[in-house]
């Protein structure tokens, strides 16, 4: 009898809940459908056709044509082994040079300490377009300031090509989107360090500990949270270097990514522009790509 | 011992000089923007860098003016095409002509702040709701959330862009604002924030017969604040920056952002330096201004949300 | 809830129209109920798009009259980038007329895309500017453009240079394109530097032509002198690929399709020997960081002492700056040049610009867009349109208004005649042409950073040809 009440009851609050909480879903989550996961689901069932800009409706279905296609493309086995160069290394870069960056001055007196986490941040509120448009300036190959110092201090004799030879290129703009990523992990790192509790590293100090091994055993666990959330974000930003290699190479010496391809397949006036189901086709791999990426971030943040 | 804190003072020190060099590098490009639009067309076109502008001029500034005009504004009437007998949408009123970098930027202005307070009312309560209500399918719905975070636009790009032209929207501001609104790392961001409100304050509030907006409005809110906060200011440096969807999304002068705008100088001419460092300058100058008027809340907001996590 | 949610879109849409009110020009909304993904969110905007669907046929059933208003989207061709000279021209035609006319620029670096994305979204232009080798054989080729052949009677069949309107029809016969302008592309060299170090000698000033060996001993005094990159292979793309083509082709009398337009012939020994002398020669960088753009600046800088990417546009008023023609900026002195061959005597590449108009199933549209050509090109008025582009017309007379003298005022672009006899084959219309186009600048890269020249013309004249398959 009661046990029946009490199912009934919390069927009832289950209901309740539902209601409350979808009323409070609703508003992003017609957003989110009907800008993400729509278009999502249309890309899915795209790249399984031949899907056209020439031709109307919807394309006919020809299976995984276009995935096997794809991994014979050799500019799509470039792209995406670049892209994953970009992530694998900048993400890394990024979460290491920000803590070391956070830890040298989170002890700092206030002003400073704020200076600092300004100016690392600058890049990032500055915006893509005009942070691109300055260091193709500088790294140009005949009038840009790079070549000009390092010509003059001796390090090298001939010009570099920065953004036209492909030993370069990519890592040029791992070195611009790196700028404009590690503001915003300063600025956690700093803040996580700070909240470290001090008692537990002076008392490792007293039982002969050295900085380092306080940092490992005591500091690092205590800021593993905000290491992960660093990952995810950097992980997302390493991705977004769209306008970097539009703006910079148009995907050539070496630097073409999926991202670019994508659009550079959609749009590009060539034979093949317009090719749809492609072009999703390498949607799809760059998300099942993401899709790992980020269960494994999370995987990681459950174990912690 | 004292061994030890010395090598610890010299680390300290060489640390400090080699973060102050860094400080000056990740300054630079910012410098180099600044004194290059206004540097004279001699400076520009040397061969050899120029480090400081011999002469301040503003011809940089003028030549990005003079370049490309549109309206100020234009107000149209809602709706106007259904009543109209040619089936053109009414012009109540047209701005007076100026030089389109001023209209960019009033789109980029209104671009960013719409995204902004959209994203963050639409993010705060799903936020809210994913952290505190346990409503079926929560679970499947955060982790789509999370899948989908990290998914760059370039990945829907031809699906998106039918779309906004099926429901003509192609070519307005708001084919940019509404996906940005619709990335969803704001609920993400939101529901750290509010995984801190005590449960036994909400409970409080339901026996005492507050309904579910009220509670939201008058304890939910005020205690996720500092979150919106941050929030705010994330998402308005994001919009600002959102090049990609910029791009794809409007093909009329009069619809451009600012950003928008100086790429397609550079690509008609990528000579004219100093004019392309002028429009640098409008367009980081007043989000750089509205970062450090902000700034200490964006620190406190984003720290907040990430220690939580 | 609900009721601030639909007060908030409501709110949303007012400010949209208020603050980006110029949306888009109603049409081809017309398949919007069948777009059952459109998202519950753009459910408040649907009336918005939906009552433009009715209007829309109401324009088209009311065919034969011209719109009021059109679109046009014009790629820098001489001062057609330029907002004053086109508010200009435009103004003008408005003016008799009374159709507006909305202009949009592009630039060659993302130009085609800008018009692939409106294709794309159901929102082309009305009225395109640019040569064949987009009009004809891409857009036209695949179905967008509008047959133009019933604008041209037998008169102006007659005006009109036989070669450029074979290049503006397609196979089929249709014209895609009015062609206005016409010109050859050339390259330059900076007379100061070239007198500086001692390799004026090897210039023809007379006839602007010059053999290979002559250019092979001005890049070594050149580079002799400056010790550094004299010129610039570029190929950061496509922009200005016509330089490196004619420069490559000529050198040893390559080429660069067979003469039927059927295949590409990039893997020639004359083409291996080119690519190979080029390669060999400290002065000339193959440089992946520039585009056609981009090394006229440089150029115009004085760093390069020579141009690939030139034609008499570019000697009117050199980089676009509006320093004076035939000067760099440092006011050092310009001389233009035919492409080096053995003989002297080159295959200079043509460049047709001209009007296509898009189908965008209105026929309001299309007859205002017809409007405009017809003044634009064929009438008393195109004398400042042809003007307007810094080239030179394509037909002698329009409408009565006699088009041969219209530059004989103009002492530098009368000197450049010389360089007209020697126009080479139109090849651009080549199937799969802007496929190729992409292989071309890649395989150049490839050359630059170090791939043995026959194997990277071997795989990437695969490429063109495979493209040309499609």
């Amino acid at each position: 009898m009661s046990s029946q009440v009490t199912q009934k009851r919390s069927q009832a609050l289950q209901r309740r809940e539902d209601i409350a909480g979808y009323s409070f879903m609703l508003p992003s989550l017609i957003f989110f459908a009907g800008f993400v996961l729509i278009p999502m689901v249309i890309c899915i069932w795209l790249s399984l056709t031949d899907s056209n800009m020439h031709t109307q409706g919807g394309g006919n279905f020809i299976g995984l044509r276009n995935f096997s296609n794809l991994f014979k493309d050799e500019v799509f086995l470039d792209a995406l082994w670049n892209t994953f160069v970009i992530v694998f290394v900048s993400v890394p870069a990024v979460t290491a040079f920000s803590l070391w960056v956070a830890s040298a001055i989170y002890k700092l007196k206030m002003p400073v300490l704020s200076a600092f986490r300004c100016i690392f941040y600058l890049p990032v509120v500055t915006g893509s377009v005009a942070v691109t448009v300055v260091w193709k300036w500088m790294f140009d190959n005949y009038t840009g300031i790079l070549n000009s110092v390092l010509k003059t201090t001796g390090v090298i004799d001939t010009n570099i090509n920065w953004l036209g030879d492909e030993k370069y290129a990519l890592w040029c703009i791992i070195l611009i989107l790196f700028t404009t990523s590690v503001g915003q992990p300063i600025v956690l790192y700093v803040s996580a360090l700070g909240n470290v509790d001090a008692s537990l590293v002076e008392a490792a100090q007293v039982d002969g500990a050295t900085d380092l091994q306080a940092f490992w055993r005591i500091k690092w666990p205590q800021i593993m949270p905000t290491t992960l959330y660093i990952l995810v974000i950097t992980t997302i930003n390493s991705f977004q270097c769209f306008a970097l290699i539009q703006l910079l190479t148009q995907g050539g010496s070496g630097t073409q990514t999926v991202m670019y391809y994508i659009y550079y397949t959609a749009f590009k006036l060539t034979e093949q522009s317009g090719h749809f189901g492609y072009a999703n086709a390498m949607g799809v791999v760059l998300a099942i790509f993401i899709g790992i990426l980020s269960a494994v971030q999370m995987r990681l943040a459950k174990e912690k | 011992m004292e061994n030890k804190t010395g090598n610890g003072k010299v680390y300290k020190i060489i640390s400090l000089i080699i973060l102050v060099v860094l400080a000056f590098l990740f300054l630079f490009p910012l410098y180099w923007i600044i004194t290059g639009a206004f540097k004279p067309p001699a400076d520009i076109y040397a061969q050899k860098p120029v480090w400081w502008p011999s002469e301040w001029v503003t011809t940089n500034f003028s030549n990005l003016m003079n370049k490309r005009t549109a309206p100020m504004w234009e107000i149209h009437m809602p709706f106007s095409r259904f009543f109209s007998s040619g089936g053109e949408s009414i012009t109540l009123a047209t701005g007076p002509t100026v030089p389109a970098v001023f209209r960019w930027l009033l789109n980029t202005i209104f671009m960013a702040v719409a995204a902004m307070f959209l994203t963050c009312f639409t993010a705060t309560m799903a936020g809210y709701a994913l952290a505190k209500k346990r409503f079926r399918g929560r679970s499947i719905l955060f982790g789509l959330i999370i899948c989908a975070m990290a998914l760059p636009k370039q990945v829907v790009l031809i699906p998106l862009l039918k779309e906004m032209s099926a429901i003509g929207l192609y070519n307005t501001i708001w084919a940019i604002i509404f996906p940005t609104v619709g990335w969803p790392f704001g609920v993400f961001l939101m529901k750290q924030f509010s995984e801190g409100i005590p449960g036994e304050i909400l409970e409080a509030a339901r026996i005492d017969g507050a309904g579910e907006w009220n509670t939201f409005a008058t304890i939910v809110f005020p205690m996720v604040k500092p979150g919106v906060g941050a929030l705010a200011i994330f998402t308005f440096i994001n919009s600002w920056n959102d090049y990609f969807m910029q791009l794809v999304m409007v093909s009329s002068n009069v619809n451009y952002t600012i950003s928008l705008g100086i790429a397609t100088l550079q690509a008609e001419t990528s000579i004219d330096v100093g004019m392309l460092m002028a429009g640098a300058v409008l367009a980081s100058v007043p989000i750089i201004v509205v970062f450090l008027m902000f700034q200490k809340y964006f620190t406190q907001g984003i720290t907040m949300g990430a220690v939580k996590g | 809830m609900k009721k601030l949610l639909a007060l908030l879109l409501i709110g949303a849409m007012t400010l949209s129209t208020v603050a980006c009110g110029s949306s888009a020009p109603a049409a081809e909304e017309a398949e919007l109920e069948a777009k059952e993904e459109a998202p519950a969110a753009a459910e408040e905007e649907a009336p918005a798009a939906e009552e433009e669907a009715p209007a829309a046929e109401e324009e088209v059933s009311a065919g034969g009259d011209a719109a009021s208003e059109i679109t046009l989207w014009t790629y820098p061709i001489g001062k057609w980038g330029d907002e004053a000279t086109v508010k200009g021209l435009t103004d003008a035609f408005t003016a008799k007329t009374g159709i507006a006319v909305n202009v949009e620029f592009l630039a060659y670096a993302d130009g085609d895309d800008k018009v692939n994305t409106a294709i794309t979204a159901g929102q082309a232009p009305d009225l395109i500017m640019e040569g064949p080798e987009r009009l004809v054989a891409n857009w036209g080729a695949n179905g967008y453009m509008v047959d133009l052949s019933d604008m041209l009677d037998d008169t102006d069949k007659s005006e009109i240079q036989a070669a450029p309107l074979a290049a503006c029809t397609a196979p089929g016969g249709e014209v895609y394109e009015y062609p206005l302008v016409m010109t050859a592309h050339c390259m330059a060299v900076n007379m100061n530097a070239f007198k500086e170090a001692g390799a004026d000698q090897y210039l023809d000033l007379e006839t602007h032509t010059w053999t290979t060996e002559n250019f092979i001993k001005a890049v070594e005094a050149l580079y002799a002198h400056y010790n550094d990159t004299v010129a610039a292979v570029y190929c950061a793309g496509q922009g200005g690929d016509q330089g490196t083509r004619a420069l490559v082709n000529n050198l040893y009398g390559g080429s660069y399709t067979d003469a039927a337009h059927t295949a590409y012939t990039w893997n020639s020994p004359e083409n291996v020997k080119a690519l190979e002398q080029l390669k060999s020669m400290d002065g000339i960088a193959f440089d992946a960081s520039l585009a056609g753009g981009d090394e006229i600046a440089k150029f115009y800088q004085g760093i390069l002492k020579m141009a690939f990417c030139w034609n008499i546009a570019q000697q009117l008023d050199p980089n676009a700056a509006g320093t004076g023609a035939g000067l760099t900026v440092t006011g050092e002195e310009i001389e233009f040049m035919s492409f080096p061959s053995e003989t002297g005597e080159s295959k200079l590449q043509g460049g047709i610009w001209g009007f296509g108009i898009f189908d965008n199933g209105d026929a309001a549209r299309i007859e205002a867009s017809k409007q405009f050509i017809k003044y634009m090109a064929d009438s008393e008025a195109t004398v400042d349109a042809v003007k307007a582009a810094n080239y030179f017309a394509v037909r002698s007379a329009a409408e009565g208004t006699d088009l041969t003298a219209i530059w004989a005022d103009n002492e530098i672009m009368d000197e450049y005649q010389v360089l007209m006899p020697q126009l080479g084959d139109y090849y651009q219309v080549t199937p799969g042409w802007a496929g190729q186009r992409t292989a071309w600048w890649t395989m150049l890269q490839k050359i630059g950073s170090g791939t043995d020249v026959t194997e990277a013309l071997t795989q990437y004249e695969g490429e063109a040809n495979a493209a040309m398959a499609e």
